[in-house]
């Protein structure tokens, strides 16, 4: 592996935001391409921050950290990258369902999913099935993840699920759901492919959903 | 207290001083002053800016100090919570302590069957069965989110099974304005009418600002029907510190507070004097997990800071107790015990949460009686003794002298019964007295004595005029509530 790599890897580790976009540089000067960037460089240093963070080793924060400089790198890559790369990632539609505005685990479940390669699309709060539906129809992603915090918004959940059967697309995405009181019965119940329970498992879920990236 | 002739010795406790408390007051209303907050509501966005709040990117109002004030002015210091039977059962206000259950569990620990399963309807009757039977759990709250009703009747099929099953006051959630009306019906109904319901409320809705600095539409509408109607609302937000807001402990209480702040003033600019209990749940989300830890220091010390700060308001102050254990054990215990002596100490006014398992997501019945037993220890504790001529017994230590026994004289049977607490279940035989009755754990002990409780408990039935109303207005609502979306 070049070192600039393994430099990169480890930048990414460490959280070391500021030194990225040279280090990207570099990478490029030497002839690497975007592709080599991200599964040589960035991919090993987030695959191991999530090692990290499972075994208790490392903390949300610098987690968070690791996925921002990874994502000031993906600034330089992410033009360069050809369709077929992109591709070969695949993409999560994610938002917290109608009648909640809480956001900041499926904002933590956007950053995971990104750090792990994904193509990561954000629908905020708020968000109503048939807005799940119209973005599923255009933006056609692998899987979706939906979220709630209030015990009376997470039943919103099994209704989106229900209407993307109604509009016969059910079979077309994988459905994930989180949030503080939701259970893996609750998941089974409504009929969803998967539950996590927090971040880095929402991030693993996804790759055993649609295992692209 | 020391009159010079008979003292009271107390545990005292405060964590800030007077220029520390008001150096974070200053510092809250500077973040209403030049941050302000998101108003999601019509009517909540007209009474700011008619009372002089700047408008700035739309919905985010800058709220002036004086107004804040004003506000803390014109809340009242002092809330009666009265039994669903009209008497005196809570004097909000001052260093009252009251205790009581916490709402909407998702997952249920069954007794019977030793599973964890999703929450029914009979969990928030069990819950209120056995906070009824004990004495020193002040209010009852569901509990349970009961997946085996429908999604728009929870919250008012939670309130019924309460008033079905206890006397005590409620403190209760609901989706929106419009179930919130019916669980007003159903108390009215239970108070003898509307009026006799405002005059001595018995019930207590809990409801939240989104943080950070946001009041969604959802909430405004519920504060404002209560804040019409006179009914005691607790409007209090949860925060993560190092999520929703800063990580350090003094700036997480300065967001928290002016979120708790502006809730007052929405309140009190809706209706002046209106009741209105307050306070934040500001916990540390932690770092590894990614959960709001219920057990931790950190959550003691805003409890602390908050009280500190609104005994200086002179506002009723709501508080929190918990733990992150899932099962009742070791953890659980220690967790209660720390919770609810701190909270006692804060002199917090409505604590709730007690029984409260796993993170607030996780209800077993026993965990109410254990903390019971804790609440009536830390009771006692707070009592502590009373010092005169008589209780410092020079007479008795005269009279028995070197040698003697005190088991024996007057002065010990005089006293003994107020001096020495008892225990309600927590183990004091010896070792083989212990064996000879089967060795339990106090786990076991609790759920035992839970599910005697359940099996003989009978609460007082409702009127049988009273019980046909409720079942006629939560079956009309079924129908009104139906396909009803509530507001965020």
């Amino acid at each position: 592996m070049s070192d600039v790599l393994a430099r990169m890897a480890e930048a990414v580790i460490e959280g070391h935001v500021e030194v990225m976009e040279e280090l990207t540089q570099e990478a490029l000067d030497e002839g690497l391409t975007a592709k080599e960037i991200l599964d040589q460089g960035l991919m090993p240093g987030m695959d191991h921050v999530g090692v990290e963070f499972k075994a208790g080793n490392m903390f949300v924060p610098e987690v968070l950290r690791s996925a921002k400089a990874m994502k000031e790198s993906m600034k330089i890559v992410q033009p360069l990258l050809t369709s077929a790369d992109i591709e070969s990632k695949g993409r999560i539609l994610i938002g917290t369902v109608k009648g909640d505005l809480h956001d900041i685990g499926k904002n933590l479940v956007g950053m995971m999913c990104e750090g792990a390669g994904f193509d990561v699309k954000d629908l905020g709060t708020d968000v109503d099935s048939d807005v799940f539906l119209g973005e599923i129809k255009s933006w056609e992603p692998h899987l979706i993840g939906m979220s709630a915090l209030l015990t009376t918004t997470m039943r919103a959940m099994g209704d989106t699920v229900k209407a993307l059967e109604e509009a016969g697309l059910r079979d077309r995405v994988k459905v994930m759901v989180g949030g503080a009181p939701v259970t893996q019965r609750f998941a089974d119940e409504i009929g969803a492919d998967g539950y996590a329970a927090n971040a880095a498992a929402a991030a693993d879920l996804a790759r055993a959903l649609i295992g692209r990236a | 207290m020391d009159s010079g002739l008979r003292t009271q010795c107390v545990p005292q406790y405060r964590l800030l001083t007077g220029s520390q408390i008001r150096e974070i007051h200053r510092t809250s209303l500077e973040v209403l002053e030049t941050i302000g907050v998101r108003v999601a509501h019509e009517e909540g966005a007209r009474l700011l800016e008619g009372a002089g709040c700047r408008a700035k990117e739309g919905d985010v109002f800058q709220i002036p100090n004086w107004l804040v004030e004003e506000a803390i002015g014109s809340a009242p210091s002092r809330i009666t919570i009265y039994s669903q039977e009209g008497e005196e059962a809570m004097r909000l206000g001052g260093r009252n302590i009251h205790f009581g259950l916490g709402t909407d569990l998702v997952t249920a620990y069954d007794l019977n069957t030793g599973e964890m399963r999703d929450s029914e309807l009979r969990d928030v009757s069990n819950a209120a069965r056995v906070a009824d039977y004990c004495e020193d759990i002040d209010f009852v709250a569901s509990m349970a989110l009961p997946h085996d009703v429908p999604t728009n009747m929870m919250y008012v099929e939670c309130v019924k099974a309460q008033l079905e099953n206890s006397t005590k006051p409620v403190f209760f959630t609901a989706a929106g304005r419009e179930d919130l009306s019916v669980i007003l019906e159903l108390a009215a109904a239970v108070s003898g009418g509307e009026k006799a319901l405002a005059e001595r409320p018995f019930l207590i809705h809990y409801s939240e600002p989104t943080a950070p600095l946001r009041h969604s539409r959802g909430a405004l509408s519920k504060l404002f029907l209560c804040a019409e109607r006179g009914i005691p609302i607790c409007y209090t937000p949860g925060d993560m510190l190092g999520a929703s807001t800063p990580i350090t402990l003094a700036g997480g209480v300065v967001q928290a507070n002016a979120e708790a702040l502006s809730g007052i003033v929405l309140h009190q600019l809706k209706s002046k004097g209106a009741p209105i209990i307050t306070g934040f749940a500001l916990g540390p989300l932690d770092m590894k997990t990614g959960i709001f830890a219920y057990g931790a220091p950190e959550f003691r010390l805003t409890n602390s800071a908050f009280a500190d700060l609104y005994h200086y308001y002179d506002l009723p102050i709501w508080s929190t107790v918990g733990t992150d254990a899932h099962a009742l054990d070791e953890q659980a215990a220690m967790e209660h015990a720390i919770a609810t002596l701190m909270a006692a100490l804060d002199g917090s006014n409505l604590i709730h949460d007690a029984g409260y398992l796993g993170q607030g997501l996780l209800s077993n019945p026993a965990t109410i009686v254990m903390s019971d037993e804790i609440i009536s220890f830390v009771k006692r504790l707070l009592r502590g003794f009373e010092m005169d001529r008589e209780r410092l017994a020079v007479d008795a230590i005269r009279r028995v002298g070197p040698g003697g026994d005190f088991l024996s004289d007057d002065h010990t049977y005089e006293h003994f019964r107020r001096e020495q607490w008892q225990p309600k279940l927590l183990n004091r035989d010896d070792p083989d007295t212990w064996l000879s009755k089967g060795g339990k754990r106090y786990e076991e002990v609790l759920t035992d004595k839970t599910l005697e409780i359940l099996a003989t408990h009978e609460p007082r039935p409702l009127p049988r005029s009273v019980q046909d109303r409720l079942d006629e207005i939560v079956h009309r609502a079924e129908a009104e509530l139906a396909d009803l979306h509530f507001e965020a």
